[in-house]
Formats: structure tokens, C-alpha cells, sequence
């Protein structure tokens, strides 16, 4: 039985990486219509900031996240506004092949400047933990989990609450109509893929805690972002919040399965995707459009 | 006629004077091309350059002698590198185009077992040698080729120092929980420890397989903590390794022995784990503390000055560069051996080998692995590798029991 509950444990407090790494992508999968396959790159050059601060600072990794998120943004409006923004209308083939090219050469850039090196931030309460008899919560992954939900909560606010956030409702609904009333779109636009890219600078932090990082470590997560987001439902941040949990847990017990059961934990994962995609194509908590 | 004849007398003497010294000086011949594809960029990055570090520093030697001696004609040596992406796949198209396009005469392995069984087909097809030295799954030695040799000590003796040592060690462990990643090598690492554990008194209570690559071992740690055993195994690369340290002291798995497959001896391990690194086990290729009388070539202590002078900035050198300058000596001392530059008569040279370098015995089996240089055990102890098993090379005593994590 307390196997079982420190299981459920586990699975949760993973699945906050993976809630931080689904709402940026899915916003600008739902917004811009963009699957955006330099998330990853961008994910973990947020956790290279992590890293600099961390190892020349030594500031503590939970106070860097919100600079990771500026500088993501001001790196993900850059890249919308002068790169993506030009075949923003073209058809889904060429956003992919656009983002995976990004991909690579940011890709690139982090192997030019730090090396391939395994880079990991280890701060003096990493391992430690609460303990309940024999139930472990460490501290790490559950300040992560906060942190992720902070960061959900956060942008649900300024997306539903702010005016530019209801601007890039109205665009996710209709992008003529929001053009119509004089909503700025390329400005907009820019933002939404700012905002993304700030998600990923923090779930890169939060990775750089939880794992070594090298410059590609980031493509899995690019694929996790995106089964999460499809789990969850696309157009809410509250389904991918529900969709990165879900997936930590499936992980978590499709890991604990007897003998061999990790080999499969991912498909297991992608498995439980298709389900989902038959038989509620909006996801577990999406809506329908 | 007297001047005529002495001055014809002189020309000879010249002449004979001209050749002599030709023939005791060597001569410069064509360069020798061999050809390595790495993965210089994608998932094997960091290991792929400690390869080509390992090559490198053997080529600067060779070349700065002259080249490779054959038949009194030394040949300078140029490695010709692609980046695979850290694709096996692409990596055999690769040995493809180093074989026709570059005409290269011999061949020097990529990083890692994938890519060494995809370009082993390659060297086979093309009938020229490869010797490699960063892949050690005995599935590319059991397909019969006659052209790929390795020069490291295959999978599964990888960790069977760790199990050898655990026997010597008071109180005796008793119980090993092993887990690993379902790749080709890693795999044969553990079912080696599989079978030899229990021959050696060993009850293997848990064995557990995960996805090649994972960073979230967390459940596999759980249930390493559920079986409490005396000593844990992982058989994976150095992501793997770290996930599961981290995750052992978050999840307060405690054990006597951690010992992982690949990873603690690169120094990664330790910058990225701090004082957790410690009291790490692991099975070494070779460790620069290691005692060999080298045949030819540099002492190990030589060796380690060379390579922190070509790189100061790396530390010791790890086994992945000790092993990959290893291949390229097994390669220049067959050619030297066969006297020529031929493929198949430098096979044979190959196969004939036995020489004791700075990296121990280098000597290959019907198979084309080395079977004959034992592992050692290292364990890092306060931050620094110390070699401690086996007893005759060790430099330290093991630090056991491992003290459980509230308590470091």
C-alpha cells in the first residue's frame, strides 16, 4: 500500500516538468497553430540559464526561473516577429520544417558555447526531502510541481484577465474577426510565442534541477509536450496542467510495471494518447471548437 | 688514366656512400588515410569527443615521429572524421563514403556499440580493417566478421569486478538489485551479472529493464528500494547513471555497494553530482593508476602528462580516451608487423597480435575481442577516482559499507 501511495507521489511530482514543458506548447500549438518543434531547444536553454546563474552566481535555481522566462521571451518574440511570423499563413508542412531548422541551430549555438559536457545544478537541499514513515516527498520535485503550477496559474490569469491575453483569445477564435476589430496581429502573435518560449525557459530551469542537461537533451521533451498537451486538451491551460499529471503517473506506473514494464512506460504513454484521440478527441479536459 | 681512374674510383665511392645512408635513413612514403565517423554532434556528443581525443593524441605522436614504419618508409597518418549525428545508421553510410570517396586504408570504430555493429558490416563488405575500441557488445564479435577487432574488454565483464570484489568485502553483501537499459550492450552487461552473481553467492532479487536513454528513473529506483539489496547495479551510459543517483538520495534508497556500468569515471559525474558522486563504484576499461610495462608507446604517467598538456582543461584522461588511443597503436603496430599496407595481410597482423601497451594486453580471439586485459574497479572517494579492485593495481582500500544518505 505505501508503495502504491509513494507511487502516485512520484508520478504527480514528475508530472510537474512535464505541465511546465505542455502549456507554453500548447499555447502556441492553440494560438498560432504552430507545433513548434524548437520547444525542446528552447526548453533547455532555459535551463542553461539555470546553470550560469547557479554555478557563477550561486543563486538559489528557484530564484533564476523568472529569468529565464524574460529572456526566453524576449528570445521567443525576436523569433516570431523577424523568423516565424513570415509563413505564419503557410501551410502546417512548412512551420514544421522552419521550427525544426530553428531547432537545430539553437540546438547548435548551446553546443558551440557550453560544449557537450553534462551539465547538472545540484543545490544543498537537492535529495533532501519530507518524510512520512516509510513515504519519501522530496523537495526538489515538489517545489518543481509548485512552481509549475504557479506558472499554469499565472499565465491562465493573463490570458483570461489581461488585455493582451484576451487578444490572443480572440485570435485563437477567429483570426479574421480579431484583425477586424484592430487587434495588432503580428504583435500579438509575438507575444503568444513569447510567452511559450518564457514556459519552456522555466521547464528548463526546473529540468536542470532534476536531471543533467546536455544541449540535446531537450528533444524528448519536444514529443512529451506534445503527447501532454493532446492528453489534456489543446486551447486550455487547466487541461494541460491535467494532461502533465496524467502523464507522470501513466510514466510512473507504467514504469513500476514487473520485469520489463519501463521498456514500454513511453508506449504505454502514446498508447493511452490514441485512446484518448478515439474516444475523446478534444482531450480529457479540452473543448470542443 | 691514373686521375681517370681515381676519379672514377671517387664517383663510385660517393655513390655507394649516397646509398648507404638511403638505405639506413627511412624515406617518406604516401600518407596513410584512415577514417572514423563520430557522433560529433546529437546524444553521444560528450563520449564521441573523448574518442576523437584519443585518436588525436595518438596521431600528433605518430606524425611528429615521421609517420608509421613499413619496410624502412614511414607513412604520416591522417584521420579523416564525419560527424554521424550520433546515428548508427548514418554512421555506416559514412564508413561507406570514408572507404570510396576518401579512399581510406584503414578504419578506426565510432563511439558506442550501435554504431560499431552497423559499421562493422561495412568494413566486412569492404574487406578492410576496423579496429575499434568504444564498442563492447559481444553481439559485433559474434557474427562471424573477420575485420572488425576491438581492443577493450567486452560487455559482459564489465561489471563482474564489482561482484569479484563485493566477495572480499566484510560483512559480505548478499543481495543485488540490477537494473538496466534495454540497448544491445547494456543488456549484456546485466544478464552477465545475471548468470556470475550467483555463482559467486549472490542472490540477484531484482532485475529490471528501462527505456535506453530515460532521465525519470524513479519508479526503478522504488522498486530497488522495495527489494532492499545489499548492492544496486545499473548497466547504462552517464544520463542514466546520474538520474539514478539523484533519484537514490531524493528517494532514500539505501545500499552498500552503488556501482554503475559507464558514467562515474567520467569526470560529467562528478561536476554534475558533487559530493553525492562519492562512494560510486564502477567498472573501468583502465584507470590512469593502472601498472603495465607498455611494449612501445607512452607509460601510463606519460600518457596522462600528454593528454592534460593537449587538453588542459579536461582533468585526467577518462578510459574512453585511454582505449580509443589504444586501437589506433593495435592498428600501427599490425601494420608495422605486417610490413605492408595491404588490408587483408594487415587482418592478419591484426589477428596475430599480442602486445602489452600503456592500456594493458592487446591481444584479440577467434572473434576479434579482447578477451585477455581484465576491468578494474574504481570507486570515487571525496571527488577523485581511486582504482581499488582488483588488489595488485589498486591505489585504495574500497570505502565500505556506502553510509546511508542521512548520514553523509
Amino acid at each position: 500500500m505505501s508503495d502504491f501511495v509513494q507511487l502516485v507521489i512520484l508520478g504527480l511530482l514528475a508530472g510537474g516538468v512535464y505541465v511546465a514543458v505542455g502549456v507554453g506548447f500548447g499555447l502556441v500549438w492553440g494560438v498560432l497553430n504552430i507545433v513548434n518543434l524548437a520547444h525542446g531547444a528552447l526548453v533547455i536553454m532555459g535551463g542553461y540559464i539555470t546553470w550560469q546563474l547557479f554555478t557563477a552566481l550561486h543563486l538559489d535555481p528557484f530564484l533564476t526561473l523568472p529569468v529565464d522566462a524574460v529572456a526566453l521571451f524576449v528570445l521567443g518574440y525576436a523569433l516570431q516577429r523577424g523568423v516565424i511570423n513570415r509563413i505564419i499563413r503557410a501551410p502546417l508542412l512548412f512551420t514544421f520544417l522552419l521550427t525544426f531548422g530553428l531547432n537545430l541551430v539553437l540546438v547548435n549555438l548551446l553546443l558551440l558555447t557550453f560544449g557537450s559536457d553534462f551539465r547538472s545544478v545540484t543545490p544543498s537541499y537537492s535529495g533532501k526531502g519530507l518524510e512520512f514513515g516509510s513515504i519519501v516527498i522530496p523537495y526538489v520535485p515538489l517545489i518543481s510541481l509548485g512552481a509549475a503550477i504557479l506558472l499554469s496559474a499565472g499565465l491562465a490569469f493573463l490570458l483570461n484577465r489581461t488585455r493582451i491575453g484576451l487578444a490572443i483569445n480572440a485570435i485563437a477564435a477567429d483570426r479574421d474577426a480579431a484583425q477586424l476589430v484592430g487587434i495588432d496581429l503580428r504583435h500579438a502573435y509575438a507575444v503568444t510565442y513569447g510567452l511559450g518560449a518564457a514556459c519552456a525557459g522555466v521547464a528548463g530551469g526546473l529540468i536542470a534541477l532534476i536531471q543533467a542537461i546536455t544541449p540535446t537533451a531537450g528533444e524528448p521533451y519536444t514529443l512529451q509536450a506534445f503527447v501532454v498537451v493532446i492528453l489534456g486538451g489543446l486551447g486550455r491551460v487547466s487541461a494541460t496542467v491535467v494532461g502533465g499529471l496524467a502523464f507522470g503517473l501513466v510514466e510512473a506506473f507504467g514504469q513500476s510495471l514487473p520485469g520489463s514494464g519501463s521498456v514500454f512506460a513511453n508506449a504505454i504513454a502514446f498508447g493511452l494518447m490514441v485512446v484518448v484521440l478515439v474516444t475523446r478527441p478534444q482531450g480529457l479536459m479540452g473543448r470542443l471548437r | 688514366m691514373a686521375v681517370r681512374k681515381l676519379a672514377l674510383f671517387a664517383v663510385a665511392a660517393v655513390a655507394a656512400f649516397a646509398c648507404g645512408t638511403t638505405s639506413a635513413e627511412p624515406t617518406t612514403g604516401s600518407t596513410i588515410t584512415l577514417g572514423a565517423p563520430l557522433g560529433l554532434t546529437g546524444s553521444l556528443t560528450k563520449e564521441s569527443q573523448l574518442t576523437q581525443q584519443g585518436y588525436n593524441l595518438w596521431s600528433d605522436w605518430i606524425n611528429a615521429r615521421g609517420g608509421i614504419l613499413v619496410n624502412n618508409v614511414k607513412h604520416p597518418v591522417v584521420i579523416k572524421y564525419y560527424d554521424d549525428t550520433s546515428n548508427a545508421n548514418q554512421s555506416a553510410v559514412l564508413m561507406q563514403k570514408l572507404i570510396t570517396e576518401d579512399k581510406a586504408n584503414f578504419l578506426l570504430g565510432p563511439y558506442g556499440s550501435a554504431a560499431t555493429a552497423t559499421d562493422a558490416v561495412v568494413a566486412e563488405t569492404n574487406q578492410i580493417p576496423m579496429v575499434e575500441a568504444n564498442g563492447a557488445a559481444q553481439s559485433i564479435f559474434n557474427q562471424g566478421y573477420k575485420y572488425t577487432f576491438g581492443v577493450l574488454s567486452p560487455a559482459n565483464k564489465y561489471l563482474q569486478g564489482v561482484i569479484d570484489m563485493a566477495a572480499t568485502l566484510t560483512p559480505k553483501p548478499t543481495t543485488v538489485a540490477m537494473l538496466s537499459a534495454d540497448d544491445n550492450f547494456s543488456l549484456e552487461v546485466a544478464n552477465a551479472i545475471n548468470t556470475y552473481a550467483p555463482t559467486k553467492g549472490f542472490n540477484v532479487v531484482l532485475f529490471k529493464k528501462y527505456k535506453n536513454g530515460a532521465t525519470n528513473l524513479t519508479a526503478e529506483v522504488q522498486a530497488a528500494k522495495t527489494a532492499n539489496a545489499d548492492i544496486v547495479l545499473n548497466s547504462g551510459h552517464l544520463q542514466e547513471a546520474i538520474a539514478i543517483n539523484k533519484a537514490a538520495k531524493e528517494q532514500k534508497l539505501n545500499a552498500k555497494i552503488f556501482a554503475y556500468s559507464v558514467g562515474p569515471s567520467t569526470p560529467d559525474f562528478i561536476t554534475a553530482l558533487g559530493a553525492d558522486a562519492n562512494y560510486v563504484y564502477d567498472g573501468s576499461q583502465w584507470t590512469p593508476q593502472v601498472k603495465y610495462t607498455p611494449a612501445f608507446y607512452l607509460t601510463e604517467s606519460q600518457y596522462v602528462a600528454a593528454y592534460k598538456a593537449k587538453f588542459p582543461t579536461f582533468g585526467d584522461p577518462d578510459y574512453h580516451v585511454a582505449e580509443s588511443t589504444a586501437a589506433c597503436l593495435a592498428l600501427q603496430r599490425a601494420i608495422e608487423n605486417a610490413g605492408s599496407l595491404d588490408a587483408t595481410k594487415v587482418r592478419d597482423a591484426l589477428a596475430a597480435l599480442d602486445v602489452t601497451v600503456f592500456f594493458g594486453q592487446i591481444k584479440f580471439d577467434s572473434r576479434g575481442i579482447n578477451i585477455y586485459k581484465p576491468m578494474v574497479v574504481e570507486q570515487i572517494q571525496n571527488g577523485v577516482h581511486h582504482t581499488v579492485f582488483p588488489a595488485s593495481v589498486a591505489d585504495a582500500k574500497p570505502m565500505y559499507p556506502t553510509p546511508n544518505w542521512d548520514q553523509r
